[in-house]
């Protein structure tokens, strides 16, 4: 009974990090939380497919001394779950890199904030002023003056 | 044939080298990338007649179920064509010392994307289309602004949830059908992948590789990217390395998923890029944007297009697509100078009246006013909707048609205000002479199709025919464990 269970635990485990990781990619503000996220999402993806693979009582198929085992798991998955275990890391270390740049350049590491300062880059090298409602009210918004506040 | 491997060697050789060479000497470092990519371009041109009849190249000797194989037929070598004759003309300009970063990344990009033109493998094609994307990321960053970073890392936020979703939809064929090579999984797709799990991991697939094919929910990136990154990325990246990504989806489409809610699900989804994309080009108040903007609606209906089952889908699908591939990088190419505020632009033709000749030119062909190419892909795009008895692609026409007006509406609107008198004491930087004369080479080429039409219209059918015909692909293929043919 175990081993079968532990099929369906283990991929409702993966698909549960893709949504823990997604959920964090979307919601979180942080850059690092990002970066973060996108390795949980990224370990749910590559478990997934890990399950894919998975036979119950499955042992790596490799031939010892000419007998062939009962039961063998599927190594494609796992080859192509190495792949993207490498690509995943590629990504996050450049992603990593490029937050440092980012807050080298703008010293914050707030993706709201991030995304503000780059419209006004923009917004001065295009000379077109931001966009902006006529119902926006003259007051600045609370978080948006913390942050100003904290940069006098 | 077993040579055109060198279309994804060569340049993935030639990235490793350039680093070495410019470092010998400089000059010589500049001209490397270059005469790879014409190798490059010489060796497709040369394999067009040998590949009128498919050939499937197996990497490293192993038969297709169990190797990865190379599917080269004239769309796949077309769009090979068209990555390095396109890498060529957009070439990084410039003589920074620093700039050799830019060529090793184009080399890569280069490589990547001709992968994805051949490849015949869907996890093969999924490694590629990461490569694809991580060359893209440090090319957009390599302006080393800080709203470069900025646009860069909410691309690669973008681009990694995409590439994780088209990595799930990978591992759902392969519970599904127990391969991944694309000829078995046609061969499989009737009795394995016409379910609810198959259709799941086509959407996944949709969204994942939509992501850089500018598709409706995942084009977030688009504007902020083409606004920050050098122009010459952007043309390359919009023009070229989209359709690309896109010609993932038509195999997919083709071979695997005949049916029709796969289709309508890219139906949708492009008509939704093409109101949106349109009716943020008519709002926007640059030029760059506007271009970004009108890019993510072209593409729009390049998806509508390909939606449309059977050849026709196909050939609809290449003419737009072709059409956008030539018109895009040439205004980018046109917005170097003119980029920013559309009110900068006021009575430049005076200052630059070849510019703005071109600039019109390439704006008419993409409204589709009829002697130019633009007008018969929309045709052919409008006459095959039309043969469709399903309502949603009248919904489609529909929406081909409004965008025609909104694209007059805000092109002409920018080329009145060329014609206007010019403010005093104001001026726009004229072009680079190699911006122009690639804009120009580009422009050149369209005014030529339009008099060709006839004749490019019957090879585009041929090639459309050749790459719908399933059966042949299978064939070609042969993904059946069979006796060594050598």
């Amino acid at each position: 009974m175990g081993a079968v269970e532990l099929g369906s635990i283990a991929c409702a485990g993966a698909l549960g990090l893709v949504v823990v990781g997604l959920f964090g990619m979307v919601m979180s503000p942080h850059l690092i939380r990002i970066i973060l996220s996108l390795a949980v999402l990224e370990a749910g993806a590559n478990l997934f497919m890990v399950m894919v693979g998975y036979r119950p009582g499955g042992v790596a198929p490799i031939i010892v001394d000419g007998t062939i085992p009962a039961a063998m798991v599927d190594p494609i998955p796992q080859a192509l779950v190495l792949t993207a275990i490498v690509i995943g890391v590629g990504v996050q270390a450049f992603a990593i890199a490029l937050a440092m740049r980012l807050r080298r350049a703008y010293g914050t590491q707030d993706v709201r904030e991030i995304r503000r300062r780059m419209e006004q880059d923009i917004s001065r090298e295009t000379g077109v002023p931001l966009p902006s409602s006529e119902d926006e009210p003259e007051v600045q918004h609370p978080r948006n003056l913390a942050v100003w506040t904290r940069r006098r | 044939m077993r040579y055109l491997v060198l279309l994804v060697v060569l340049p993935l050789l030639g990235a490793f080298l350039q680093p070495i060479v410019s470092r010998i000497s400089a000059g010589l470092g500049r001209g490397f990338g270059p005469l790879i990519l014409i190798v490059m371009a010489w060796i497709g041109i040369q394999a067009w007649d040998g590949t009128a009849q498919p050939v499937a190249l197996d990497i490293g000797g192993f038969r297709p179920p169990f190797g990865i194989v190379f599917y080269i037929d004239h769309l796949a070598l077309l769009f090979a064509l068209s990555v390095s004759i396109g890498a060529l003309l957009l070439w990084p300009r410039g003589r920074r010392p620093d700039a050799v970063r830019e060529y090793t990344l184009t080399l890569v990009l280069v490589a990547a994307a001709s992968g994805l033109a051949i490849s015949g493998d869907l996890f093969n094609l999924y490694v590629f289309y990461e490569l694809t994307s991580v060359a893209a990321y440090g090319l957009i960053a390599a302006q080393r602004t800080g709203a470069c970073f900025a646009a860069s890392i909410r691309y690669v936020i973008v681009s990694s949830i995409g590439a994780v979703l088209a990595l799930l939809g990978v591992a759902l064929i392969y519970l599904q059908a127990g391969s991944l090579n694309l000829a078995q999984l046609a061969q499989l797709a009737p009795e394995r992948l016409t379910g609810p799990v198959g259709l799941a991991a086509f959407v996944f697939l949709l969204i994942g590789f939509g992501v850089k094919a500018e598709l409706f929910p995942v084009n977030t990136w688009v504007p902020e990217v083409y606004a920050t990154a050098s122009r010459r990325v952007s043309a390359l990246l919009a023009g070229v390395i989209s359709k690309l990504a896109l010609l993932i989806v038509v195999r997919l489409l083709i071979l695997v998923y005949h049916q029709e809610q796969a289709q309508m699900i890219m139906l949708t989804l492009g008509i939704l890029g093409i109101v949106t994309g349109e009716l943020a080009a008519w709002r926007a108040r640059d030029l760059t944007r506007m271009l970004a903007y009108s890019s993510i609606g072209q593409l729009g209906m390049i998806f509508v297009a390909f939606s449309i089952p059977g050849k026709a889908g196909v050939l609809a699908g290449l003419a737009v697509a072709l059409h956008h591939l030539v018109v895009k990088p040439a205004l980018f190419l046109l917005a170097e100078q003119w980029g920013g505020s559309l009110e900068r632009l006021k009575g430049v033709a005076r200052q630059a009246p070849w510019a703005a000749v071109l600039f019109i030119v390439l704006a008419l062909s993409m409204i589709g006013v009829p002697p130019l190419p633009g007008f018969w892909a929309k045709l052919l795009v409008m006459v095959h909707l039309m043969e469709q008895a399903h309502p949603l692609y009248y919904l489609g026409m529909a929406a081909i048609m409004l965008a025609a007006v909104v694209e007059a509406s805000y092109l002409f609107r920018l080329i009145t205000r060329f014609y206007e008198p010019r403010p005093e004491a104001r001026t726009v930087p004229t072009h680079h002479l190699q911006d122009l004369g690639t804009a120009s080479l580009l422009g050149a080429a369209l005014v030529v199709a339009a008099f060709y039409m006839g004749p490019l219209g019957d090879s585009l059918d041929e090639i459309a025919a050749t790459a719908a015909d399933t059966a042949s692909y299978i064939r070609i293929v042969a993904p059946e464990p069979s006796p060594d043919l050598e």
